[in-house]
């Protein structure tokens, strides 16, 4: 059941993001510290040009964190004519835009994939109807749309910063190992780990996806189906073939997608040496892209709560925290594969949420992209609880942290700690809706056997 | 978690201290049981005096702390003290304040008659460096091999040391610079670091601070003598305000303590005690707190100048001098060969440049590459480069739909 | 050896001693003083001391030095200083008034606070460590906390924007360290006679700390040939208060303050310091008082008197061949107890001059509000001096080269700089000649900035922008006074085409004097901009422990609620299964929680307390293993 007048409403988020960038003056959103962080921000990487151009090494100056492809691809979009319009990097926030609308038409595929698998499995399950009545959007027309009014995805889109590139490349991933294209799986894995390193973990639901087919409900289901089919009498084929989906690991994907893989990274590996060739060389590139990101060497502020964590920390306990953190973010991994290896592309999605919550410098397009996702999954999440909570307490978070920030930075009425408490809370939410939804899924999957076993 | 802003400087490494200092320990009861035939056994004589007097306080409002230590200052150097055996610490530049209104001079009184900030005035640690981890270094003699001599507090076992320290202070605490606290386990862990390193033979530590009696609370290295402006849940208050300077200028314990020196000499010989009883509660409007407990001599018998004069005896010995034997383990101050000047923090700069030239010839599978790649041309082989990986991306996902 | 004349007094045969040594050459060191008065436009007077030793190159004399500190040829010898210079500045040089293109505002005009650069004659590796332990040496001998200065990020090696170098020179600035007497005393023990006699005894400290300015400098030349020269300056600016009363005349406003020695320093010169070779005080008096009374300066005319006739007068030549002021030297030997020496100058009729300005009038400003960015601007206004100068045609161009330190919590976008050229944008290239950018590396170095400018002669007026962001300090970081904001130490803009070198005609090839050689040296006119105070955010001091228990426990929650969603299920399923399996009816809920508990202890194996027991086991040897490594590791 797709939504009516789609198109109409996706060319009206498209046009409104045009319209913000060629009209909106200066919002100054790029120095918003929600929007755009040192790794993301697209002035840095202007900077970062300058000095390329300049011969020196691009990441000299502790200003641009970045990948060098992206300095060779924007770069030279950044430095032309500042002083041409009210908006600085016009030509950027074009490529943004359409980044973002190939990335919610991507999501949109996507989510028909899902769809097609979800009702295949439902349809062997027999439970199309008991399960559909309740509630049936097209989930992925609904997550596109909401990927792209999200108003986070908006700022971030208008406001000069490269994490839709970043989003674009997950979005990619996801989307290749749900139709099992192993060479875009690849790229867009190996993009995003480039780009940003905590897609990196996103290899274990890009695997399952490749081998195993995209979401399904758990294999018990299909095995108490097929206990109960054998009991009425069904005819046995069905369900050996639905059995079979789940059971068979798909290694031919999977191969060619770690074939791919190597082939990619050994691509970008060369390219962004062939770029810093005569400026510093792949090793500074490591220290200060990866390297940055996993010391948290920068304290200004972002709506995480790292940031001020180690502004305060002692410098002794310093090392241990940043162990601490970096692992809390891979301790989760596995339990969650564990749990979830049925539904790999909500997989993506709880560890899309994690690391945007969780990573050093997060900022509102991470959150922009794992709330594109979750409406993917709108019809299973359907009875997820404290959504009331975890809208406003989105919204109220959005409005506070500005003011917040204001009063603390500008006007010099408040103090850091109400910028933290904003970050505090809204760590808060994001593990609120993480495990919300996790254990909605789990609930969902657990009222399917219900369902079947009836 | 008020005060939880505890210096952490030199207590996490102790052990690798400790150990060092032990072994020292053991050196030295071979080395002493060797001289033992000498006449100067090391534990015996006092051969020598030194001063550390430390202002903590910053900001123009507690002028009168460097009032305090200024008067001290002069005292003992008036007493015999050179200028190279006192370690001056002041948080803050009183003299040549913009508001002060007598430009390089500084007065503990309102008379103005006496100018503290002569023309012979040597501050060795000044403004930010007045910190808590460079006081307690000061009293360990644990420094950066860079640090002169004049820096440094090269006391041996014969010296006696005055110790003065003001500023604002509380409960087993005494604030460094608005910012940082010293606290009495901290002074009591320094005083028996010196005591094992054989840093001092007695050791008088005068505080003029609110509650001054809680920062010797933690003592127990004998051969301390200690002596605070008042009791616990007192406070020590300044003595009067000098309405031309605008500020308070003296403090009344170090007032009266002054009072007390100003009508000696050199050779005078008033004893500790009288200066003891000389503290009278009623002027000081605080009680004065004396910790003898950890000292053996009688009090009576103890001149002042014990500790706030020089003593210049002349040493007779029998066989060659081998005295500072402490003083081997802090490292020669300004030996300057070129060996040790390879210290790695700050030549990171230009060993950087090196890598750079490293890591460029490392690449020698681009080298190739790199010949054709000249100025401009890297642009349009990335370019290119990136336009491959397109075309490469669009066709391998295209074979494998 | 000169033939001594027995007959004279032992004072004679010194200074007699001293002649014969200069005439036999180098091989001895020497020492002179000088002192050299100002009066300047705004009523005040510049005093500017003046003292030399040298020493002849080490292989000759060996070791020990007469007149020559020793802490200072400790310094050269074991660092390897090729140059060096140490200045401590209160105050500001006010260019307009005072001058900004004569020798003194080019050689003694400092940024406050304490500046030091030094050359080093050492391989490039050595250098930083062998700044580290100079920093440390100088602050030991000078009671400052020049020992700030050794960490890599308050110094930077600049290229040619300071003084053209191979990568052997280093320079660091410390603009908010305080200058007081503690600095002048060592500074005068290193003068062989102190401030006991000869000209630095004028050193009276409350009258020299009341100036309006105040710099103390120390230059070291070393070279092998040459041996080592020290140069130790101190100017400065006072205010005369007028003791003849406060006449004013109707006619051309204020009569300037007179002033004598003793007035302005309390005391009087009672003879020269006895080891000094020549002990001078000059008084200059700018071309602009005078210039109506043509080439013969009389020291006693209608504008002005002098309270001592001079020995000699002096004329001094700017660098253009015109006259700019003259000299009235005064020879300190001639003058003892009975006699002492107070020159000073009395006012007969008011008079308004004033001093040649910079070219070019360099001020820097910051812009923006908020902690979080701003912009530093670099300001020129024209003093249309060239046109005075060069009256020629307008379509020249004019070079400036700027120098500027920033901290790395100033984190510039060098991208962003834009120049506007009387008020109207200009392309960067129009005007930037040449730059060369260090940028900044957070916690390790300091961006420099080194520019070549090229303005046309036309320029009223030019302003130079740039961006930077407010970095964020750990808190460990901030100073005591955090709130107070941090300094950017001065930007210096110096001028290549213009030169303050003055000449000295008529004088005999055997007057030596250092202070009239340094004028004579071609110097570059530099001029050094404001310090800038850039106040940055501060975290809660007080938080550190609220900060660490609430982040931690965010994330215990995060953890502990996903793993408890992640785990629910078998007990749910477990306990519904037994619920199906009893088929009880309607038990009280306490109740059935209770039995729940119990049938989960019993169903959960023979022996409860072993898998908790060695899970738990095993969450403390982790734990242990965990702190070992990461104890292990940081004390590796």
């Amino acid at each position: 059941m797709a939504i009516r007048h789609y198109w109409s409403m996706a060319a009206a988020a498209v046009g409104f993001r045009l319209a913000l960038v060629l009209f909106g003056g200066n919002l100054h959103l790029a120095s918003r510290p929600e929007v755009s962080t040192p790794l993301t921000s697209l002035r840095r990487l202007a900077e970062g040009y300058w000095l390329k151009q300049a011969s020196m090494s691009p990441y000299s100056g502790s200003m641009y964190h970045g990948s060098p492809l992206l300095l060779s691809v924007l770069g030279p979009l950044t430095s032309s004519k500042r002083s041409g319009g009210h908006h600085a990097h016009i030509y950027c926030s074009l490529v943004f835009v359409a980044v973002d609308f190939l990335a919610a038409m991507l999501i949109r595929s996507t989510g028909r994939r899902l769809q097609m698998a979800r009702n295949r499995s439902l349809k062997s399950l027999d439970l199309t109807r008991s399960v559909n009545s309740s509630v049936n959007v097209s989930s992925g027309d609904a997550a596109s749309l909401i990927y792209l009014w999200n108003p986070w995805a908006i700022i971030t889109c208008v406001g000069s910063c490269t994490s839709p590139i970043e989003n674009l490349m997950v979005v990619i991933m996801i989307y290749g190992a749900c139709s099992r294209l192993a060479p875009l799986a690849a790229f867009g894995y190996v993009m995003a780990t480039h780009l940003s390193l905590y897609p990196a973990i996103l290899i274990l639901p890009v695997t399952l996806l490749l081998g195993y087919g995209p979401d399904s409900p758990p294999p018990k289901v299909f095995l108490l189906k097929g206990l109960s089919a054998s009991k009425v009498g069904m005819p046995e084929n069905e369900i050996s073939t639905g059995q079979r989906d789940f059971r068979q690991f798909a290694w031919k994907p999977v191969l060619h997608f770690t074939l791919w893989v190597f082939i990619w990274s050994c691509y970008v590996l060369l390219l962004s040496s062939i770029i810093l060739n005569n400026v510093g060389g792949r090793q500074e590139m490591f220290e200060k892209t990866y390297g940055f990101i996993l010391t948290v060497k920068d304290l200004s502020p972002n709506i995480g709560v790292l940031w001020y964590f180690f502004a305060e920390v002692f410098d002794v306990f310093r090392n241990f925290f940043l162990i601490v953190f970096n692992m809390n973010i891979v301790f989760m991994v596995l339990p969650l594969a564990i749990r979830l290896k049925h539904r790999p592309c909500f997989l993506a999605f709880v560890y899309t949420a994690i690391v945007a919550m969780l990573k050093s410098y997060p900022s509102a397009g991470d959150s922009a992209l794992y709330l594109g996702l979750l409406g993917l999954f709108a019809n299973e999440l359907a009875e997820m609880q404290f959504t009331f909570f975890l809208f406003f307490g989105y919204i109220g978070v959005s409005l506070l942290s500005p003011v917040m920030h204001n009063l603390w930075i500008w006007r010099g009425t408040g103090n850091a700690n109400f910028y933290f408490a904003t970050g505090l809370a809204y760590t808060c939410l994001q593990t609120v809706l993480v495990v919300e939804s996790v254990s909605s899924m789990i609930k969902h999957d657990r009222k399917l056997r219900l369902l079947v076993k009836a | 978690m008020a005060f939880g802003r505890r210096h952490r400087g030199p207590s996490l490494p102790a052990l690798p201290f400790l150990l060092q200092t032990l072994s020292l320990l053991v050196l030295l009861a071979f080395s002493s049981s060797a001289a033992a035939p000498t006449a100067a056994s090391p534990a015996a004589m006092h051969n020598n005096n030194w001063a550390v007097l430390v202002c903590t306080s910053r900001f123009w409002f507690n002028y009168r702390h460097m009032a305090n230590t200024l008067s001290l200052y002069r005292t003992v150097k008036r007493l015999g003290i050179p200028d190279e055996r006192i370690i001056l610490m002041l948080a803050d530049d009183m003299a040549c304040n913009p508001r002060n209104n007598y430009p390089a001079q500084v007065f503990n009184n309102e008379n103005h008659q006496l100018n503290l900030y002569g023309d012979n005035v040597e501050v060795d640690y000044r403004g930010y460096e007045v910190t808590v981890e460079n006081f307690l270094r000061v009293l360990t003699g644990r420094h950066e091999s860079a640090v002169p001599r004049s820096k440094r507090l090269l006391s041996d076992e014969g010296s006696h040391i005055l110790l003065y320290m003001t500023g604002h202070g509380g409960d087993e605490f005494l604030k460094f610079q608005d910012n940082e606290e010293l606290q009495s386990h901290d002074l009591a862990d320094a005083v028996k670091q010196m005591k094992e390193k054989h840093r001092f033979k007695e050791l008088l530590i005068m505080v003029d601070t609110c509650q001054a009696a809680t920062l010797f609370s933690q003592l127990h290295s004998p051969g301390v003598l200690a002596i605070g402006s008042s009791m616990k849940g007192e406070n020590s208050y300044s003595h009067h305000l000098d309405s031309d300077i605008g500020v308070s200028v003296v403090d009344r314990f170090t007032f009266y303590t002054l009072a007390f020196f100003e009508k000696l000499n050199m050779y005078s010989n008033a004893s500790l005690n009288s200066l003891f009883t000389s503290y009278n509660p009623s002027m000081l409007l605080s009680t004065a707190y004396y910790r003898m407990d950890l000292y053996e001599r009688a009090l009576n018998e103890v001149p002042v100048t014990n500790f706030f004069g020089s003593v210049m005896k002349t040493i007779h010995t029998d066989s060659a001098y081998t005295g500072f034997l402490a003083a081997h383990d802090t490292e020669t101050p300004l030996s300057i060969n070129h060996g040790m000047l390879q210290n790695e923090a700050s030549s990171r700069r230009s060993n950087m440049e090196e890598m750079k030239e490293a890591q460029l010839r490392s690449h020698g599978w681009t080298e190739i590459l790199q010949e054709q790649l000249e100025g401009k041309k890297t642009e349009i082989v990335v370019m290119y480069g990136l336009g491959t990986m397109g075309i490469l991306l669009a066709i391998s996902t295209w074979l494998s739909m | 050896m000169a033939p001594p004349a027995r007959q004279f007094s032992l004072l004679s045969l010194l200074i007699l001693l001293a002649a014969a040594s200069s005439a036999v050459g180098v091989g001895e060191e020497e020492f002179t003083e000088e002192l050299l008065l100002r009066p300047l436009p705004d009523r005040k007077v510049l005093a500017h001391f003046h003292f030399r030793s040298s020493a002849p190159p080490a292989a000759a004399a060996g070791r020990h030095h007469h007149l020559f500190p020793k802490a200072i040829s400790q310094l050269v010898r074991n660092f390897h200083i090729s140059e060096l210079e140490l200045s401590f500045t209160q105050g500001r040089w006010n260019y307009d008034q005072w001058g900004g293109y004569d020798p003194m505002s080019t050689n003694s005009a400092k940024p406050p606070g304490v500046e030091l650069w030094a050359i080093f004659d050492i391989p490039f590796t050595e250098i930083n460590a062998t700044w580290k332990n100079l920093t440390h040496t100088l602050s030991g001998l000078f009671c400052a906390s020049i020992n700030f200065l050794e960490s890599s990020t308050a110094f930077s090696a600049p290229r040619w924007g300071f003084k053209l170098n191979p990568g052997n020179l280093r320079y660091g600035a410390l603009p908010r360290e305080a200058v007081c007497t503690e600095n002048l005393t060592p500074w005068l023990k290193l003068l062989p006679c102190r401030d006991k006699a000869g000209i630095a005894s004028l050193l009276y400290r409350p009258s020299i700390y009341k100036g309006y300015y105040h710099s103390q400098k120390l230059k070291l030349t070393s070279s092998r040939s040459g041996g080592i020269i020290l140069d130790q300056t101190l100017t400065v600016v006072l205010q005369p208060e007028s003791f003849s009363g406060k006449q004013l005349h109707s006619t051309d406003g204020q009569l300037h303050p007179s002033w004598s020695m003793e007035h302005l320093f309390n005391k009087r010169l009672s003879g020269k310091c006895l080891v000094s070779k020549s002990s001078r005080i000059f008084v200059e008096i700018e071309k602009g008082i005078v210039d109506k009374s043509g080439s013969e300066i009389l020291w006693d005319n209608e504008v002005f008197v002098l309270s001592t006739t001079p020995d000699r007068v002096l004329k001094e030549i700017d660098h253009m061949e015109v006259q700019s002021s003259s000299l009235y030297e005064y020879d300190v030997s001639n003058y003892n107890d009975e006699k002492p020496l107070d020159v000073g100058i009395t006012w007969k009729r008011p008079r308004i001059w004033s001093c040649t300005p910079p070219p070019y009038h360099a001020s820097r400003f910051l812009m923006g509000g908020g902690n979080e960015r701003g912009s530093i601007a670099l300001s020129f206004l024209s003093t249309n001096l060239q046109k005075h100068l060069f009256s020629g045609s307008n379509d020249c161009l004019r070079k400036a080269v700027v120098f500027q330190v920033v901290p790395w919590y100033v984190k510039v976008y060098y991208h962003s700089l834009e120049i506007f050229i009387d008020g109207s944008r200009k392309d960067i290239s129009e005007v930037l000649d040449k730059i060369h950018v260090t940028p900044s590396e957070d916690k390790l170095s300091p961006g420099t900035l080194e520019m070549l400018l090229r303005f046309p002669c036309s320029m009223q007026s030019a302003t130079l922008t740039l961006d930077f962001d407010k970095g964020f300090l750990h808190i460990d970081e901030y100073p005591p006074d955090a709130n107070q904001g941090f300094d950017i130490p001065s930007a210096l803009i110096s001028f290549p085409e213009f030169n303050s070198s003055r000449t000295y005609p008529g004088t005999d090839p055997f007057f030596v004097s250092p202070l009239l050689e340094d004028f004579k040296e071609d110097g570059v006119v530099k001029s050094y901009t404001e310090v800038l105070l850039v106040p940055l955010t501060t975290p809660d001091f007080s938080m550190p422990y609220n900060v660490i228990t609430f982040t931690c426990t965010v994330l215990a929650l995060y953890f502990g609620s996903l793993l408890n969603a992640l785990r629910r299920r078998i007990g749910e399923e477990e306990s519904e299964l037994k619920k199906t399996a009893a088929k009880r009816g309607l038990i009280p809920l306490l109740l059935a929680k209770l039995r729940g508990k119990k049938i989960d202890k019993s169903n959960s194996g023979s022996s409860p307390a072993s898998p908790s027991g060695s899970k738990l086991l095993l969450k403390v040897v982790f734990v242990a293993i965990v702190a070992v490594v990461f104890h292990y590791l940081s004390n590796s």
